[in-house]
């Protein structure tokens, strides 16, 4: 208390009368004796309520926010962040290049075209699905939170569904955020699609492309974390899919000469087949005329066998989590 | 009786859960009303299991339930938005602020983001964490979790909380406070409640009502005011002193030579076979006449530990 107010108050004493600031003086205002408590604290409420839709997004916004490591410890933001930096670096150096230069970089072969992109954006999203994907299932059943969900209008479809979309959503960054990037930026600079026909035509493939290899690689992702509670075990397990998968089938087709069809167990390459049908990127070369022998390339399967198989490796990422949460429910 | 004792929040008939050959719940009839229930039994008594009935996560082997008015099997979305639940298992994320996680919660319950983000605040508040609510789970005490598990139950303004265990690895003083909070909730928020625990002692300090299970079979269901109240007989607590010695030898030899039924426990003798007038002025005479000293006389209640001795109810935490 200052001196002041000490003083004030000590002073107050020898008048008649409530003093100013004294609680009689409020009972003798008017004002005083309108007044109301507004902060009630604890209260109902019979406003709207949103549920199952509500419940939904909750979970998706709360799940994209500690994927991509917000509201946590700095530790937490470095690898998603990082994924992200690994995907959107080499965009913005094909961007200042093309500024530099000043020259139409894609027509001269020079700066890769939308759908070559990938391949940087490839290293991204694996280490992106390896190391931060497994954690957005796991830790729900580490640290019991998976229990508390469904004692709300949450069921365990949509439970699983939001964690799904989350991850899409989170994983679409990666693979679309540097090529629309790449686009607006070559559209900028004028070395992008002539025309808003074709300017549209790119923005859809993609837009496409991102969420069909975003889909795939999630329900990989998600159906190897749902089999373990153990965060290391499922980094293990997805990296040992995505890379053990290239390998294998590699070896099996290019080095053993086996049928090409054997890369329908390659997510990456597989993925990528999709991407290039969506691009409207056909066979690289007659066959038999680049290097390696006939009838050993990914590009040569059907549209078809590439678009089932995609959708195979959904169904199937689909079907392994479901299996797992039912027996998780069950327990 | 008051309309709201009337008021049935949750029925069940003939609800039976099997797992294997094993009989969670044993067809079960039960009616719980406004207020605070208690659902009492040792642990395996099944109280989880009816719980999660009741918020239809697991589908009941045969029988019904209707909570709220609502079917758990066919309506239990609807249910689990005007239910709060605070399971036993310890479910906060370490790294979560305390009102981001009830503020979740509550939204996951379907309230708007801004009445969420209010109304996480003031429910923290109201477990007296107010001023805790921005640190992370990870660093709050055991007392301080349940306290958020209880907050992130009531936050959504729910019309029933389902409580499982709500002391559990709380100290006898975090207890006592955690049963004042869930009477102040009831009572002062008109949110009733169910509190599953397997100590009838806080059961009886805190809820109107109980339910009571033994091995997935209902041993008593009704007002604990009905199940319990006046026993028969005074029980006398002496001090144990050097100098005269043996008064409390004497004591009990005096009040048995008068033909009064004494049962000793240490220095603690439970009186009866007569009136309690008669039994204090025989206990009052027989104290001076040995020297003794009175730590404590008291006409005696029936408590539920009683009710369920007769029954060979095990309460004790197995």
């Amino acid at each position: 208390m200052s001196g002041t107010a000490a003083n004030d108050r000590h002073e107050g004493l020898d008048h008649d009368g409530p003093e100013r600031g004294d609680a009689g003086a409020s009972v003798a205002d008017p004002e005083a004796q309108a007044a109301q408590i507004l902060d009630q604290r604890y209260r109902s409420y019979s406003g709207a309520r949103h549920g199952l839709a509500g419940a939904m997004r909750a979970v998706v916004a709360s799940s994209v926010r500690f994927t991509l490591g917000f509201g946590r410890p700095a530790r937490h933001k470095f690898l998603p962040w990082l994924a992200v930096v690994i995907a959107l670096v080499p965009a913005i150096v094909f961007v200042g290049i093309a500024i530099v230069l000043d020259i139409d970089l894609i027509s001269e072969n020079i700066l890769p075209e939308y759908h070559q992109y990938y391949g940087f954006i490839e290293v991204a999203l694996f280490f992106y699905c390896g190391i931060v994907v497994p954690e957005i299932l796991v830790a729900d059943r580490r640290n019991g939170m998976l229990s508390l969900y469904l004692s709300t209008p949450l069921r365990l479809w949509s439970y699983l569904a939001s964690k799904a979309v989350a991850v899409t959503v989170t994983l679409a960054v990666i693979t679309m955020g540097p090529l629309l990037f790449l686009l607006v930026a070559y559209t900028v600079e004028g070395s992008g699609p002539d025309g808003i026909g074709d300017w549209l035509t790119v923005l859809v493939r993609i837009l496409g492309s991102g969420i069909v290899i975003a889909a795939t690689i999630t329900a990989a992702s998600l159906a190897i974390s749902s089999l373990t509670d153990r965060r290391a075990f499922a980094v293990i397990g997805v990296i040992l899919l995505l890379l053990g998968s290239q390998i294998v089938t590699g070896l099996l087709v290019e080095v053993a000469e086996m049928d090409p069809r054997i890369y329908a167990f390659n997510l990456g390459e597989i993925g990528d087949a999709l991407k290039d049908r969506i691009f409207g990127v056909g066979p690289p070369s007659p066959l038999g005329e680049d290097d390696g022998p006939p009838g050993l390339r990914i590009s040569e399967l059907s549209t078809l066998f590439v678009i089932a198989v995609n959708a195979a490796w959904v169904a199937a990422g689909a079907a392994v989590v479901w299996w797992r949460y039912r027996r998780i429910e069950a327990g | 009786m008051s309309d709201a004792a009337e008021t049935v929040l949750v029925s069940t008939a003939a609800l039976t859960q099997r797992f294997g050959s094993t009989v969670a719940l044993d067809a079960l009839d039960i009616q719980m009303r406004p207020g605070v229930t208690g659902l009492v039994g040792a642990n395996g008594a099944g109280k989880t299991t009816l719980l999660n009935a009741l918020l239809g996560l697991r589908p009941p082997t045969s029988g019904s339930a209707t909570v709220l008015g609502l079917d758990p099997r066919s309506q239990g979305a609807a249910l689990r938005a005007k239910v709060g639940f605070a399971p036993e298992r310890d479910v906060l994320p370490d790294e979560m602020r305390a009102v981001d996680f009830v503020r979740h919660l509550a939204q996951v319950r379907g309230l708007p983001r801004s009445e969420a983000r209010t109304r996480a605040s003031d429910s923290l508040w109201l477990v007296g964490l107010g001023e805790e609510r921005t640190r992370t789970l990870g660093t709050m005490s055991t007392g301080q979790r349940q306290r958020v598990k209880l907050a992130q139950a009531v936050a959504s303004d729910p019309e029933m909380v389902l409580l499982d265990e709500p002391t559990s690895g709380l100290d006898p003083t975090q207890r006592t406070e955690m049963l004042t909070l869930i009477g102040e909730i009831s009572n002062e928020h008109s949110v009733s409640v169910v509190l599953s625990s397997h100590l009838l002692e806080e059961v009886e300090r805190v809820c109107d009502h109980i339910v009571a299970l033994d091995a997935g079979r209902l041993v008593a269901d009704g007002p604990i005011a009905e199940l319990v109240g006046d026993g028969e007989g005074i029980t006398l607590e002496l001090v144990d002193i050097v100098e005269p010695a043996g008064t409390v030898d004497a004591v009990e030899s005096a009040l048995r030579g008068t033909g009064i039924e004494v049962e000793r426990t240490g220095t603690t003798l439970r009186l009866g076979g007569a009136g309690r007038d008669e039994l204090s002025d025989r206990a009052r005479d027989a104290v001076a006449d040995a020297g003794a000293r009175i730590r404590r006389l008291e006409a005696r209640q029936r408590t539920l530990a009683d009710l369920f001795e007769m029954d060979s109810f095990e309460a004790s935490d197995s």
